[in-house]
């Protein structure tokens, strides 16, 4: 008689025996005489064709059978058999080699397609691509890539979906207000394409994380909408040699190229410096035509999947400048710069920095005296304080949402109107969120106005924290 | 559902970050009740893939033989692998599901710049082909 020893999990299957007794010559027939004698083990060492299974190794005493004669190994009355899994893994990914049945059919008009074909199908499913952003520039990269077949696609947001995004983020629905949009975006990827790795990183992109995440990636899809990011983005890619797909967009006009290529200028060789802050308005002050981001979004995967694949002329060294209202497209030469400050030969930028600071944005953890909570501002129009509000938005905003009481003077024509205003008095100024209202109480003081506040996250602070019947948009 | 005690908690902590940016691998022990599984040991065992670690373990199966025989002498029970994945989420990867064993619970931690991060257990199929997450409690 040999003694079979029984892993722990396989002893349910065994009458919970942890050693079973059985006669056989060879190893062969005393597994033979187990699996006759509990049954149920059988599909657990077998697989359909009857074979041991991969991960099974048999053990006579200390020698693996493989070493031996195999199944054929003859077994002593008092030898004793161990059934021993062989484990290994990793975090790495072996590349793929070849296409499902599913993904043939999938992927059949870029398989027939000789410039991509089965070798650049196979490109694209052992590519990795970052998006920074689901909004409007990642939603439709993020749609295409996930229906081209990208194998593993990272997305970095950290932000809930509004019901103001949907007029462009096309990858969120009405259901998913309120939802996180990485897993609005996933799931709606997942639905077009299950063949594929989706990773979440729900936190804003950093000087602290960005390398990290980066690092996992082959290509780095921008589809952010400020400078402090846009600028960590392209150091982070020069500084970890993967090129950056860039795109960016407002009110009706887009632009897109791709920076940080090995022999290709970056976006520092193109803008130097950050604008002064507050000169160029973001979308959500200055809006954005919905269906623009998809133009540039889409060229964003186009060169994306050029890359990929290597073909075609990828958008290196060309600035793509798109005008929805003409409907024209225009192109800008752009070279790598000898002075740039991260990918010149002198450079002076090894590392990331602090990009809040270089675009002089300031940090909001400050707390500011010179601003009022729209709590308090309520509270000093019931008790009827005596202070004059004052919206700073454009007349078109106030049709969509207003406080009763202010008066309108949009921040263009603030410098004109003051003499409107009794510089002694006490003045509230607001807009959409407290960026341009922060301008107007700037310009106010330098005239003289000695008590003038703003009131903190404008008009969609008011509409979280007073009255939710005024719309955000 | 899966419950690791705190001295085997620390022992597979301490292996990770110590094999750090290298993969490590060990083996868990304990008892099982029906579905619910408690480590009470770990033991680390040598990482003996012959690539590069830094993204691969393997397990040499007469270690994994010597962890059944410490664990039946100690009237305990192999109850999983965990092994760490430096740099890297605590996922399930392709590679460490087409090299697994349905017949334990797989415990992924994930090690940060040499600081552990986060931790997953994973419950691969026999057929190696997916590998749903198992509940994980301290």
């Amino acid at each position: 008689m040999a003694k079979i020893l029984i892993p722990t999990p396989l002893r349910q299957f065994a009458g919970k025996n942890d050693t079973v007794e059985v006669t056989g010559s060879t190893v062969g027939e005393a597994l033979a005489a187990l699996t006759a004698l509990h049954p149920e083990l059988k599909k657990h060492l077998y697989n359909d064709a009857g074979q041991l299974r991969s991960f099974v190794n048999v053990y006579l005493d200390d020698e693996d059978i493989r070493y031996l004669n195999k199944e054929a190994t003859s077994v002593e009355p008092n030898s004793t058999i161990s059934i021993v899994p062989s484990i290994a893994g990793g975090s790495s990914n072996p590349p793929a080699t070849a296409l499902t049945t599913d993904e043939l059919r999938r992927y059949d008009r870029h398989l027939i397609m000789p410039e991509v074909g089965m070798e650049g199908q196979l490109k694209l499913k052992n590519a990795s691509i970052a998006l920074i952003g689901t909004g409007g520039l990642g939603s439709p990269s993020a749609l295409y890539l996930a229906a081209a077949g990208i194998g593993r696609i990272g997305l970095v947001d950290f932000d809930v979906v509004d019901t103001s995004n949907l007029q462009r983020q096309i990858i969120h629905g009405t259901k998913d207000v309120g939802r996180k949009k990485l897993e609005s975006a996933r799931d709606k990827m997942h639905d077009i394409n299950p063949h594929q790795q989706i990773d979440l990183y729900e936190e804003a992109l950093t000087s602290e994380n960005a390398m990290h995440i980066f690092k996992d990636y082959d290509i780095i899809v921008d589809g952010t909408d400020n400078f402090p990011t846009r600028y960590l983005v392209n150091d982070a890619c020069v500084l970890s040699g993967k090129p950056n797909v860039y795109g960016s967009i407002f009110r009706f006009d887009g632009q897109a190229t791709v920076f940080a290529t090995e022999n290709g200028p970056c976006y520092r060789c193109l803008y130097p410096e950050p604008p002064p802050p507050g000169l160029v308005p973001s979308c959500a002050e200055g809006g954005v035509l919905g269906i623009l981001p998809g133009v540039i979004g889409v060229i964003q995967a186009t060169e994306t999947v050029k890359l990929i694949l290597g073909i075609g002329d990828p958008l290196i060294g060309r600035l793509m400048l798109y005008d929805a209202l003409t409907m024209r497209f225009r192109e800008l030469k752009i070279r790598k710069s000898p002075d740039c400050p991260i990918c010149g030969p002198n450079r002076t930028i090894h590392q990331l920095i602090d990009y809040h600071q270089f675009c002089g944005v300031p940090q909001q953890a400050v707390t500011n005296t010179n601003e009022i909570e729209p709590q308090e501002v309520k509270a000093k129009l019931d008790r009827g304080d005596k202070f004059v509000l004052v919206d700073v938005r454009e007349p078109h905003e106030v049709q969509i949402a207003k406080i009763p009481s202010a008066v309108l003077i949009p921040l263009g024509d603030v410098p004109k109107r003051l003499n409107e205003l009794d510089p002694e008095a006490e003045i509230v100024v607001h807009c959409k969120g407290g960026v341009r209202s922060a301008k107007a109480q700037g310009i106010m003081r330098e005239a003289g106005f000695k008590n003038v506040l703003n009131m903190k996250g404008g008009i969609l602070a008011w509409s979280d924290k007073v009255d939710p019947t005024v719309p955000k948009y | 559902m899966i419950e690791i005690e705190k001295q085997a908690w620390d022992v597979m902590v301490r292996h990770a970050e110590a094999t750090y940016p290298r993969e490590c691998c060990g083996v868990m022990l304990g008892s099982i009740d029906g579905d619910n599984k408690k480590v009470t040991e770990a033991m680390a065992v040598e990482n003996v893939y012959t690539g590069g670690q830094e993204d691969r373990y393997e397990i040499r199966p007469s270690d994994l033989l010597e962890a059944d025989r410490a664990a039946r002498k100690q009237g305990l029970d192999v109850i999983g692998i965990f092994h760490s994945h430096p740099d890297c989420a605590a996922y399930f990867s392709k590679t460490d599901l087409e090299n697994s064993c349905p017949w334990y619970s797989f415990v992924v931690l994930s090690v940060e710049k040499g600081k552990f991060d986060h931790v997953n257990s994973f419950l691969p199929n026999a057929d190696q082909t997916a590998a749903p997450q198992e509940e994980l409690k301290f």
